[in-house]
């Protein structure tokens, strides 16, 4: 793999031009959310180095995976790669499961080269700022978050590492959401009936293939480590956290160690979020920080998240969208992609061969029972296999040529559905609307037509016209 | 000083700069709003705080409890 942490990363980046640097003094508020903002709204978009923050002495880092340029390279791909194809890469790379992370001892990994006990104040580490206007504070909105089952506080593969977000409260303390339905709540809930604190470790600026597992649905008892591995094809590198015998990435840039405080809950939010609005304010549990561990000149990464697309839609794009693929595919082999990137799959889009009349709305249906389509999709949008799901103007076409609103429009009342969208209502209730934008197969039919064709060598002009583009032209 | 946000007079500081005292941050014991002094005043001033947003710490003890508290094991 090209790299083996964040800062090997931004190297990557910047050899790609894909990082920018901002070098002048920037002020916390408002720059750095107008710099996480702006960012993802560019062509080819960048990552963002800030080096220097009024009053901090830690550089922040923004946007690292806000583009698909980004994407492909962490994915190990030239960076022109289209998108369905880093769909199909990811396919099979993620097929490599499960690769085992090595650990490193205490005294050789990084992130231990400077420990903090004595007098914690995160500000003097962490850069903080507003990422947005009503948030109730400063949050960490890209940590990756290890916590154990306290009663099987030796099972490595029930041992969890999520993105949570945490709102800053205090020099040593902070608030995290922990929702009924995330893993980190087994272990808190297993804590709380016995009254105990729950040991956690906030890794911050870490190997952008962790951030991108620490945002994936994947299984309870399925270690985002070892699909971390799967993904670069060689292991991970962990350590021992100070305290809590938690598994952390020995290269993270910073850690926070410390505990969920037992069967206390006090108000956090609201906070900005995916969906483009805020959450409400609510009382959540509380974390106090008892260790910082950092590498020397550490850098601080966090994400800005606004009215969609900023780089979080990226970091939940093909996530999102594999795991739903292979539960349709099972059953359903005809599919050929699904890409559920619109607002973490509440818009999604499949695209699938028609082994019989109406077979479109079936598989919608199917995609609707997936434990991840079933509370999140709305909107469902089924196209022929020729169709690039990923090519929203493909998609236009086949809604425009293909859509008899008569007979391939419908909609589920009253279903599952996702709180944090705002017109699911009441929260937690969806109508769905499934739209099926194939061609209609026997016993079906429709009016003939005849597809135009690909001019013969379309594809061999197609690579030759982006080679020129690279070389500037050909002047 | 009033907390922008739930008007409650309980305010600390919770930090001055790392770097050359550029700025303090202050921080609500009530509704746990924080805020810098250098942010605009549509963030620092109560009375320029967005009605929208306003919390009022009555209502608190009614919030949702997320994730809800267990029983306790014996």
């Amino acid at each position: 793999m090209a790299y083996r942490d964040l800062r090997e990363f931004l190297d990557l980046l910047e050899s790609e031009n894909q990082l920018v640097r901002i070098k002048e003094e920037v002020m916390p508020e408002p720059d750095l959310s107008a710099i996480g903002r702006s960012a993802p709204d560019m062509e080819n978009a960048p990552a963002v180095l800030v080096e220097k923050i009024k009053g901090y002495k830690t550089p922040v880092v923004l946007n690292v995976h806000g583009s698909w340029q980004n994407h492909a390279l962490m994915l190990n791909m030239p960076k022109d790669t289209p998108v369905k194809d880093q769909f199909f890469e990811l396919e099979k790379i993620w097929d490599r499961y499960p690769i085992k992370p090595v650990w490193v001892d205490k005294k050789d990994a990084p992130v231990k080269e400077v420990v903090i006990e004595d007098d914690i104040n995160l500000f003097d580490v962490l850069p903080l700022f507003r990422i947005n206007e009503f948030d109730a504070g400063f949050y960490l909105s890209k940590a990756l978050i290890v916590s154990k089952d306290p009663n099987k506080p030796d099972s490595y593969e029930e041992q969890n590492a999520g993105t949570y977000r945490i709102q800053v409260k205090g020099k040593d303390k902070v608030g995290i959401q922990p929702l009924p339905f995330h893993d980190i709540a087994v272990h808190l809930k297993h804590a709380e009936e016995k009254n105990e604190p729950l040991p956690i470790a906030i890794c911050l600026g870490n190997d952008p293939v962790l951030s991108f597992m620490a945002s994936t649905p994947i299984e309870y008892a399925q270690s985002e480590y070892d699909f971390a591995g799967a993904l670069k094809g060689e292991p991970i590198e962990l350590t021992k956290s100070e305290n809590g015998n938690l598994d952390i990435p020995s290269r993270s840039e910073i850690v926070l160690e410390g505990y969920i405080m037992p069967r206390e809950r006090e108000i956090e939010g609201p906070f900005g979020e995916f969906p483009g609005s805020y959450s409400g304010a609510r009382l959540q549990p509380i974390v106090k920080i008892t260790k910082i561990t950092h590498r020397q000149n550490p850098i601080f990464e966090n994400l800005y998240l606004g009215m969609p697309w900023t780089e979080i839609d990226y970091l939940m794009a093909l996530n999102t969208s594999l795991p739903l693929y292979k539960q349709l595919k099972r059953d359903f082999p005809e599919v050929k992609a699904v890409n559920a990137m619109y607002t973490h799959g509440i818009g999604t889009i499949v695209s699938t061969k028609s082994r019989f009349g109406g077979y479109g709305k079936a598989v919608a249906m199917r995609l609707l029972s997936t434990p991840h389509g079933m509370p999140y999709t709305k909107i469902v949008i089924i196209v022929d296999e020729f169709v690039d799901p990923f090519n929203l103007e493909q998609v236009m076409w086949a809604l425009t040529t293909r859509v008899r609103p008569d007979k391939d429009v419908f909609k589920v009342p009253y279903a599952p559905g996702m709180p944090l969208d705002p017109s699911s209502e009441p929260a937690g209730m969806h109508t769905k609307l499934i739209i099926d934008a194939t061609t209609p197969v026997a016993p079906d039919f429709a009016r003939d037509t005849e597809l135009l064709a690909v001019p013969e060598k379309a594809e061999e002009w197609s690579k030759t016209l982006r080679d020129l583009v690279k070389k500037g032209g050909n002047k | 000083m009033k907390c922008p946000r739930c008007e409650s007079k309980k305010i600390s500081l919770l930090t001055k700069a790392p770097v050359d005292d550029a700025w303090e941050v202050y921080i609500c014991e009530t509704c746990t709003l924080s805020w810098r002094n250098t942010e605009g005043s549509n963030v620092t001033d109560p009375e320029k705080y967005d009605k929208r947003f306003k919390l009022n710490p009555a209502e608190f003890k009614e919030l949702d409890q997320i994730p809800p508290i267990p029983e306790l094991k014996k």
